[in-house]
């Protein structure tokens, strides 16, 4: 993901802004990392560039 | 691609069929040019959808799904991919477009979900499961005059849909139909 995509993400569980942190870069992209709520704390990792914002619940219940 | 990985692809992830492809030319012929827009594909599987948008315009496209497999087929078609449900990681107005090929296919109630390939199909017992969410939640992503690109099959009944969209506060219009031997697919334009 790029840097400007977090304009538009937000937590999914309270649309509070996210702040990045430990982000790894290629280039202009971002290909790892952790998306941190500011308002609940509640984590997001990047992983191979694409943020994984499902809310925690539906993080387990997804088959494989 | 080795073969066994293009195996795994083909039964986890919705590759472009009839449906993809009205979808994408639907939206790539009214899509207006503006290059400070922003797009969102929801549900958008292989990225085809995403990618034939990126082609046609310079504005932002953003592909979300809920399947590991399908963001990351779609990042390596060049798209920027978010793994979401629907649209609850998103900012308020904050697309001018949304297109969205549901999982359309009624299906028996005693079917599990439990694999990528049924949850990319099944619309649940009457084909609305996610249809009927998508529509109530859309419009909070959506910027003011924004709109939105619905994909519906007569199999799940475009009348109820349009009802459906009606209810969570859109006007809706058939911009497009195509009939094959099941089914007719019909693309509905959703406004505020």
């Amino acid at each position: 993901m790029k840097e400007s995509l977090l304009e538009i993400l937000r937590c999914p569980l309270d649309k509070h802004e996210l702040e990045l942190e430990d982000a790894e870069y290629d280039g202009e992209e971002i290909v790892a990392g952790v998306l941190v709520c500011a308002e609940c704390g509640e984590r997001y990792p990047i992983e191979d560039g694409i943020p994984n914002l499902l809310p925690p619940d539906m993080r387990e219940e997804t088959p494989a | 691609m080795t073969l066994r990985d293009r195996r795994d692809i083909e039964t986890d992830v919705y590759q472009p069929a009839e449906d993809s492809q009205l979808l994408a030319d639907v939206v790539c012929e009214r899509l207006a040019a503006d290059p400070d827009d922003a797009i969102l594909e929801v549900g958008t599987g292989s990225g085809y959808v995403a990618g034939r948008i990126s082609e046609v315009t310079d504005a932002r496209v953003v592909a979300s799904d809920l399947n590991p497999h399908a963001v990351r087929q779609a990042r390596g078609e060049g798209v920027e991919s978010v793994r979401a449900d629907l649209v609850s990681p998103f900012a308020n107005d904050a697309f001018d477009v949304v297109a969205f090929n549901p999982p359309y296919l009624p299906t028996d109630p005693e079917n599990e979900w439990d694999d990528w390939m049924e949850r990319a199909l099944s619309g649940g017992e009457d084909g609305r499961a996610v249809i009927d969410p998508f529509l109530e939640r859309v419009g909070r992503v959506l910027a003011p005059d924004g709109v939105v690109y619905l994909l519906v099959s007569s199999l799940t009944g475009v009348d109820e849909v349009a009802e459906r969209a009606g209810e969570a506060g859109f006007s809706a219009v058939a911009v497009a139909d195509e009939s094959f031997p099941f089914e007719t697919l019909t693309v509905l334009e959703l406004f505020e």
